[in-house]
């Protein structure tokens, strides 16, 4: 050994020991980082007489240990080697155990089926991957039209509130008539803006047919929506403005067949008193 | 030939939770006599039993057999978390000693008199003259630095710095004369 490098002998035994500080810590990390041979022979050697000397002072644990270890790496996911690391600790294996002696031996075959099972492993995980991205996808499309939904609620109560203000807006109520008495509905009207109808209590409609909403201004009843009702009996419908009606008398309700007809044919459920 | 630890390792590498139990009775003992050298709490000392065997069992992909052999591998790992727990110890027990008084502090873990320490190091390194015994042990049981040993005994730092490395070069000759 050099007497230049002498210093370092010293510092191996304190590194080893985890016992350098300050400058003598970052001298020898930087002497051992540009790869002294001595020193890392030196540092393997000293912690393997530590080693020894701890195998000397062997001590049976607690048996609760061993099963709570084994239970804790139980119950962990399945680690799956990382096929790198697998390789690296194959190529240094085989540096260790001399390369001749391994690629004549049957291990590298097993253990490259090993790394062709763990591939297939990856392989099965990725597809499973890739069902979660188009499971959140589908989500995703669904939280979209949530919010189509939601948007479209915002703004008929923009609309609805608009309404409110307009001193010429009308709050016209419907009452249940023989078919469904319990039944009721209320119209927020305005001649020029159009209105909104929110009805209660109706039956469902039976199939084919659909509450149609009636506008009757001078005695003359005009289409004004088509409509039906929810799980709870409710409903709401948006009424555009009737061209060339500046009052409406009497708004009333009447079970029509699907897709709504030009006068009146069915039963009336609902009906405003004539204003 | 592989040894038997570092096929164990080699399995438990590839996720081979059937390995762990065998390796764990291999090496507990080696990594458990170090434990209690260095934490006076049996219960602590088999805590970081554990944390050692599952960081032993997570990392046993980076494990190089031409950087050691499974045993020095094992007792790394234990001196490194055991060493963590004693500094732990040091800092709980200073929050609750310090209000009392320096008295009461040195007979904290890191405090006492030679005679206690190598009543602590139980028999570990009972082969090195008891001078060197004493600056390795209070470095690799205690996380002491040098030079807080060196103030500990009252030495000049020169003589700590050279008893560990003669401590040191003597534990490294005794190779193979004990298993």
């Amino acid at each position: 050994m050099s007497p230049a490098h002498e210093p370092f002998d010293e510092l191996v035994a304190g590194h080893v020991l985890g016992a350098l500080e300050g400058e003598d810590a970052s001298r020898f990390a930087a002497h051992l980082a540009g790869g002294c041979a001595a020193c890392e022979r030196a540092v393997i050697d000293y912690q393997e007489a530590l080693a020894r000397a701890a195998a000397a002072v062997r001590e049976a644990p607690p048996a609760r240990v061993r099963h709570a270890l084994l239970r804790r790496v139980g119950e962990a996911p399945a680690r799956r080697a990382r096929v790198g690391r697998a390789l690296a600790w194959t190529a240094s294996m085989a540096l260790a155990a001399g390369i001749a002696a391994v690629v004549s031996g049957s291990w590298v075959r097993a253990r490259l089926d090993q790394l062709a099972g763990e591939a297939a492993g990856l392989r099965a995980e990725l597809a499973a991957q890739v069902q979660t991205v188009s499971e959140l996808r589908r989500k995703l499309d669904e939280q979209e039209k949530t919010l189509t939904l939601v948007k479209a609620q915002a703004a008929e109560q923009e609309r609805t509130l608009a309404l409110l203000g307009d001193p010429e807006t009308r709050l016209v109520s419907l009452a249940g008539l023989a078919p469904r008495p319990q039944a009721q509905g209320r119209i927020i009207w305005n001649a020029r803006a159009g209105g909104l109808l929110v009805a209660a209590d109706l039956p469902p409609p039976p199939a084919g047919k659909v509450y149609e909403l009636w506008a009757i201004a001078g005695g003359q009843p005009l289409p004004a929506g088509l409509f039906t009702v929810d799980a709870e009996g409710k409903a709401s419908l948006t009424v555009a403005p009737l061209a060339g009606v500046a009052t409406v008398d009497v708004f009333a309700v009447t079970l029509e067949p699907a897709g709504g007809v030009q006068s009146p044919t069915g039963a009336m459920y609902l009906a405003s008193k004539k204003a | 030939m592989v040894s038997p630890g570092t096929e164990l390792i080699r399995r438990m590498a590839t996720g081979d939770r059937d390995a762990l139990a065998p390796f764990y009775d291999l090496y507990a003992p080696l990594a458990f006599g170090l434990l209690r050298r260095m934490l006076r709490d049996v219960d602590e000392a088999a805590e970081v039993l554990q944390e050692v065997f599952w960081e032993l069992w997570r990392a046993a992909g980076e494990y190089d057999p031409r950087r050691g052999s499974p045993e020095a591998w094992v007792t790394v790992r234990a001196r490194s978390r055991g060493i963590d727990r004693v500094r732990s110890v040091r800092r709980r027990e200073e929050m609750l000693v310090a209000p009392l008084g320096e008295t009461a502090a040195a007979t904290s873990e890191t405090g006492g008199n030679p005679v206690e320490d190598r009543e602590l190091a139980q028999g570990f390194l009972r082969e090195l003259p008891a001078e060197q015994r004493e600056v390795i042990a209070l470095a690799y049981l205690k996380g002491m630095t040098q030079s807080e040993i060196a103030a500990r005994l009252g030495l000049p730092l020169g003589t700590v710095k050279t008893r560990m490395r003669l401590g040191m070069e003597r534990l490294r000759g005794m190779a193979g004369s004990r298993t």
